[in-house]
C-alpha cells in the first residue's frame, strides 16, 4: 500500500478520535434490529481552490468536510443517517436513526463480525499530497496560464484561472467485519476566456483538465493544451454558425464524445434501475442491444484518471467491468443491494457524493473499445453529417431510453469533408435505437481528461468517459436551419 | 438563552479570532439543518433517512485580499487551525479593491420573520409516525390509478428545517429560520413497443398545509406517464410553443446567467448592454420578491446582507435590472441591486391554458425538457423536449427526441399570451406562457 495514503489516513483517525470501540458500538447499534447489510462510511475532506480573474490571483476559497454516514439494509429497504457530529454520542445516535428500518421487520439481531481489514489497490499513486503544496508554489502555474492565453491571440480580451484540490479520506467498517480505507486526491485545473474581433464579434472558450493525481499531472504538454484549447475554442466558436435541424448521420469525435454512451446506455446499465424494472435495459442480460461494433467498459482501474477508484463507497474492491461485449450485454453496474438481488459478485461500482448520501451503483470511467477504422476514413463515408467536437452536458430518461447530449462544437460533414462549422446545438435520440446503428467505430480511443462530473438523484460523482471516433447512423439535431 | 444563541457566540468567536490574527473585515455564517425523508416503493418503504448538520462559512479581508471558506469541522482545535490557515492562505493573494463587505447602514432585514412566515409551526410537531402516514397516504393515491401495464410507482415525503445567523465585524448580526416539505410521486408505466415511460410529479413549499392535494399528485404522476406512449417526433418547423409555468424555469432560467454582475464583468452576458431596452414583448413582466409569504425563494437579507427587497427585473418586456452585488457593482462602477435571484414572480394572464390553446391550429406543449444548454454571451440556446402536439387544442400526438432551439434576444419577443395558472410549487413562479413560431426539430 502507498505509504502516503497509509500515514493519511492512520493521521486521520488518529485526529479525529474515531477508534475501534466506537466503531464496534456504532454498528452494533446499526444491526440492533437485524440487518443484512449494515456500514459506518466516515469522511474527511479538504479542498483547496485558487482563483485569477482581472489579471491577479485574488480570490481563494478552501473547504472541510467532516462526517459519517450509517447505514441498514434489510432486503432492499434502505435506512439512512448522517451525523457531522463525531462525538461518540452522535454517531451512536445516527446509527440508531438508520437502524430504525429494521424494526418491525422480526429479525434478530446481527453479530457484528470479526474486523478484518482489507488493502485496496492503488490506482493513484501521488508522489506528494496536494496538502504538501503550498499556495506560493500553484501561484507560479495560474498566472503562467494567464499568461499564455493573453500571448495566445490578440483579440483575447479576459482570462479567468483556476486551479483546485482535494484530499478525501475515507474510512468504510462493515457489519461483515470489512475495514477498509481509502485517500483519494483530486486535481481540477480550468482556463475560460472571452475574446472580441475588431468587428466587435464576441465569443467565449473554456477547457479543463481533472484526475486523481498529484502536482506533477501538469505537464509542460498539458499546461500548454490547457491554455491552447481554451482560446482555440473560442476563436473557432466565433466563426461558427447555427446547426441544421433535424435528423441526420453523426460522427462523433474521439474523446470527451464518450458523454453518448454516458447518457444513452450507462445510466441504463446502472443496477437499481434494472432491479426496479425501470430501465428500458432491465431483462435484457445476454441479448443483443448494440450493433457488434460496440465493446463498453466501465473501469475504475485507470491510473489517475477522474472517475478510478481504488475502493468502491461500500468497501468492495473495484474492476474494469465490460458491460456490453460486441454488441451483447453482459453486466450491469452494481452495488451491494442489486448484487444480492441478482445473485452475482459486486462490481465495486457502489458510489456516494459523500457522508451525507446512500451509495448507488455509477458509473466511473466509461468508454468505446476501439474499432478497426480510421477516423479520416469515418468522416469520408458521410453525405451529409454533423461531425461532434466539444461537448457539455447530458441527461437519460432512464424508461423510455431518450437521452440528449449538448454540443458546444463542431462541424458540418459534406460530401465527406468537414466545412461549416457550427455551435451550441442539442443532440437527443433513443439509446437503443442509437446503439444498434453504431456502425463504424476508429481504432483511435482516446479518454478525456476533462472534469465530468455524473448526476444522479441528487448526487455528483466524478467520472471519466472516452471514445474512439464513431459513425451514428441518425440522431436529431437541434438546430434552427 | 435563545435556540441560537450558540449559533451566535460560535460566530463571534470566529470573527474574534480571525481579527486577532489580523483580517479587517470578516462574515461568518452559521447554520444548522435537520432534514428527514420516506420514500416509498411498491407497497413498502424503500429508503428512510435523517441527518443533523451544521455548517459555517467564513469570508475575510486581509490587508484588501479576499478568500471565502467553509467547514463542519466545529470542534474547537479544527476551528482555530482554521481559521488560522485561512488568514494565512488570503494573505499570499493579490489585492482586490473592489472587495468590501456592503456599508453597515445598507445591510439589515427586509420583511420580519412574521412577514416572511417561512417556519410552519406545524413542522416542530411532526412525528416518525406522522412521515410514515403521509407517505403511505400519497403510496394510495397513486395506487388508485394504477392498471396493468404499471411497473413501479415511488412516492416521498420530505421535510427539513434551517436555522442560521449572519454575523459581520461590522455590526451585522441577525438570525432566521426556516422549514420545507416536499412530496411527490414517480411511475414507470410498460408500452408495447418495450419502452418504459415515466412520469413524476413533485411539489415544495413552506407550509404543509399548502402541498397539493394527494389526488393530484398521483393523477399528475399517471398523466406525464401516459402522456409518454407511443411518443415520437413530430416534422422539423414552426410551431406555437405553450410552456407550462411547471417546466418554463428551463428556458426563463437561462436569462440568469447572463443577468448576473459575473457575467456581465467577465464579458459573458448577451443582456450586458440592454438595460432599458426592450428584450421582450408588453407580457413579460418580471418581478424579483424576495418577501413573498412563505415564498421558497424569500429571505431576510440578500447574499451581501444588503436588506431584501422587490425589484422589477423586466417591466413588461424592458430589462431594468442586473444582478449587481456589492463587488461587481464596485467592478463595473455601477450602483449595487442584489447580489442575485430570490422568488422570479412573471405577471399572470386572466385566461385558462385550455382556452389559450384553443387558438392555436397547431401548437405544442412542452410537458419536460431532456438535456441541452444555452450560450450566455451570443444568447443561443438548444434544449430536448417531450410534449403534446395540439391541433386546436386538442392532442394529436405524443412528442419525443425533438429539441427547440431559439435565441433569448429574439425568443421573448415572441411571448403573445400568459395563462391564469401560476406555478408556485418554485421560487420560479410563472403561468403558462405561449410563444409564436418557435423552432423545433424532429424528423
Amino acid at each position: 500500500m502507498n505509504a502516503l495514503r497509509t500515514a493519511a489516513i492512520a493521521h486521520h483517525f488518529a485526529a479525529f478520535g474515531v477508534d475501534d470501540p466506537l466503531v464496534d458500538a456504532a454498528l452494533a447499534t446499526a444491526t440492533a434490529h437485524g440487518a443484512d447489510f449494515a456500514e459506518l462510511y466516515f469522511q474527511h475532506s479538504t479542498s483547496t481552490s485558487l482563483g485569477l480573474s482581472d489579471r491577479a490571483v485574488n480570490r481563494c476559497h478552501t473547504s472541510v468536510d467532516l462526517g459519517v454516514g450509517v447505514r441498514v439494509v434489510i432486503g432492499d429497504q434502505v435506512g439512512y443517517a448522517w451525523t457531522e457530529d463525531l462525538s461518540r454520542a452522535a454517531v451512536l445516535r445516527a446509527a440508531a436513526t438508520a437502524a430504525e428500518i429494521a424494526r418491525g421487520a422480526g429479525r434478530p439481531a446481527r453479530t457484528p463480525g470479526i474486523a478484518r481489514r482489507a488493502e485496496p489497490a492503488d490506482f493513484y499513486p501521488l508522489a506528494r499530497a496536494w496538502s504538501d503544496v503550498s499556495l506560493q508554489e500553484r501561484l507560479p502555474l495560474v498566472r503562467a496560464w494567464e499568461a499564455a492565453a493573453f500571448a495566445r491571440d490578440p483579440r483575447v480580451r479576459k482570462v479567468q484561472v483556476s486551479l483546485g484540490d482535494g484530499e478525501s479520506r475515507v474510512y468504510i467498517a462493515r457489519a461483515d467485519g470489512l475495514r477498509v480505507g481509502d485517500f483519494r486526491p483530486m486535481t481540477t485545473a480550468s482556463v475560460a476566456c472571452t475574446i472580441e474581433d475588431d468587428a466587435g464579434r464576441k465569443e467565449t472558450g473554456h477547457y479543463n483538465l481533472a484526475g486523481r493525481t498529484d502536482l506533477a499531472f501538469y505537464t509542460p504538454d498539458r499546461q500548454d493544451r490547457l491554455v491552447t484549447e481554451a482560446v482555440d475554442r473560442a476563436i473557432k466558436a466565433l466563426d461558427a454558425g447555427e446547426a441544421p435541424a433535424g435528423e441526420l448521420p453523426v460522427v462523433m469525435a474521439a474523446g470527451s464524445s464518450g458523454i453518448l454512451l454516458h447518457e444513452a446506455i450507462g445510466h441504463g446499465l446502472e443496477a437499481d434501475f434494472n432491479r426496479k424494472g425501470t430501465s428500458i435495459f432491465a431483462d435484457r442480460m445476454d441479448t443483443a442491444i448494440a450493433s457488434p461494433e460496440v465493446t463498453l467498459i466501465d473501469d475504475a482501474t485507470l491510473p489517475g484518471a477522474r472517475g478510478s477508484l481504488n475502493v468502491d463507497d461500500e468497501g468492495n474492491p473495484t474492476q474494469r467491468t465490460t458491460l456490453v461485449e460486441r454488441g451483447v450485454l453482459r453486466s450491469y453496474l452494481h452495488d451491494a443491494i442489486s448484487a444480492a438481488h441478482y445473485g452475482v459478485a459486486p462490481t465495486g461500482s457502489g458510489r456516494r457524493q459523500g457522508f451525507r448520501h446512500a451509495p448507488l451503483p455509477r458509473m466511473r470511467a466509461t468508454y468505446m473499445e476501439a474499432g478497426p477504422h480510421d477516423p479520416a476514413e469515418i468522416i469520408a463515408s458521410v453525405k451529409r453529417g454533423l461531425y461532434c467536437e466539444d461537448f457539455a452536458n447530458g441527461q437519460v430518461q432512464i424508461g423510455g431510453g431518450d437521452f440528449a447530449f449538448y454540443v458546444r462544437f463542431g462541424y458540418l460533414i459534406e460530401d465527406g469533408r468537414l466545412t461549416r462549422p457550427v455551435k451550441d446545438v442539442n443532440l437527443v435520440g433513443n439509446g437503443p435505437k442509437v446503439l444498434s446503428t453504431i456502425d463504424m467505430v476508429g481504432h483511435d480511443l482516446a479518454i478525456d481528461e476533462g472534469g465530468w462530473t455524473c448526476g444522479k438523484d441528487g448526487q455528483s460523482v466524478p467520472v471519466s468517459q472516452g471514445m474512439p471516433t464513431v459513425r451514428v447512423a441518425s440522431l436529431s439535431v437541434g438546430g434552427g436551419r | 438563552m435563545s435556540a441560537a444563541q450558540p449559533l451566535f457566540d460560535l460566530a463571534n468567536d470566529l470573527i474574534a479570532a480571525a481579527r486577532a490574527l489580523g483580517a479587517q473585515e470578516v462574515s461568518v455564517s452559521v447554520g444548522q439543518s435537520t432534514t428527514t425523508s420516506i420514500q416509498r416503493r411498491d407497497g413498502q418503504v424503500e429508503e428512510a433517512s435523517s441527518s443533523i448538520g451544521k455548517r459555517l462559512s467564513l469570508t475575510l479581508l486581509v490587508d484588501d485580499r479576499w478568500s471565502s471558506h467553509g467547514t463542519s469541522d466545529l470542534r474547537p482545535e479544527a476551528l482555530s487551525a482554521f481559521v488560522a490557515s485561512a488568514v494565512e492562505a488570503t494573505r499570499v493573494l493579490e489585492p482586490d479593491p473592489a472587495r468590501r463587505l456592503a456599508p453597515a447602514s445598507e445591510c439589515g432585514r427586509g420583511a420580519s420573520e412574521a412577514d416572511l412566515d417561512h417556519l410552519d409551526p406545524a413542522w416542530a410537531a411532526l412525528s416518525p409516525d406522522d412521515r410514515a402516514d403521509a407517505a403511505q397516504a400519497i403510496e394510495t393515491a397513486l395506487a388508485a390509478h394504477r392498471g396493468p401495464d404499471t411497473i413501479s410507482t415511488t412516492c416521498w415525503f420530505s421535510d427539513g428545517h434551517s436555522d442560521s445567523v449572519d454575523v459581520t465585524s461590522h455590526g451585522f448580526a441577525d438570525h432566521s429560520e426556516s422549514a420545507w416539505f416536499s412530496t411527490g410521486g414517480a411511475v414507470t408505466l410498460s408500452d408495447a413497443e418495450g419502452r418504459r415511460p415515466e412520469g413524476y410529479a413533485g411539489y415544495a413549499t413552506r407550509y404543509r398545509a399548502d402541498l397539493p392535494g394527494l389526488d393530484r399528485i398521483g393523477a399528475e404522476a399517471f398523466l406525464r406517464a401516459r402522456e409518454a406512449i407511443g411518443s415520437g417526433p413530430a416534422p422539423s418547423g414552426r410551431y406555437t410553443l405553450i410552456l407550462p409555468g411547471r417546466v418554463a424555469g428551463r428556458i426563463l432560467g437561462t436569462l440568469m446567467g447572463p443577468l448576473s454582475g459575473g457575467s456581465i464583468h467577465h464579458g459573458r452576458s448577451c443582456l450586458a448592454d440592454k438595460l432599458d431596452t426592450r428584450i421582450g414583448s408588453d407580457l413579460l413582466h418580471l418581478v424579483d420578491d424576495p418577501t413573498i409569504p412563505r415564498g421558497l425563494g424569500s429571505e431576510p437579507w440578500d447574499g451581501d446582507l444588503r436588506v431584501a427587497q422587490p425589484r422589477v427585473v423586466i417591466e413588461h418586456g424592458v430589462l431594468r435590472t442586473h444582478y449587481l452585488s456589492t463587488y461587481y457593482a464596485r467592478k463595473l462602477d455601477r450602483p449595487v441591486t442584489t447580489d442575485g435571484p430570490s422568488n422570479w414572480v412573471l405577471a399572470a394572464g386572466d385566461r385558462s391554458v385550455e382556452a389559450l390553446a384553443a387558438e392555436h391550429p397547431r401548437a405544442i406543449v412542452v410537458s419536460g425538457f431532456l438535456g441541452g444548454n444555452a450560450n450566455g454571451l451570443t444568447g443561443d440556446f438548444s434544449y430536448g423536449i417531450r410534449g403534446t402536439l395540439l391541433e386546436h387544442g386538442a392532442p394529436v400526438k405524443q412528442l419525443s427526441e425533438m429539441n427547440v432551439s431559439g435565441n433569448l434576444l429574439t425568443f421573448f419577443h415572441k411571448l403573445i399570451a400568459v395563462a391564469d395558472d401560476p406555478w408556485v410549487y418554485s421560487s420560479l413562479r410563472s403561468p403558462t406562457l405561449v410563444f409564436d413560431d418557435v423552432a423545433f426539430s424532429g424528423t
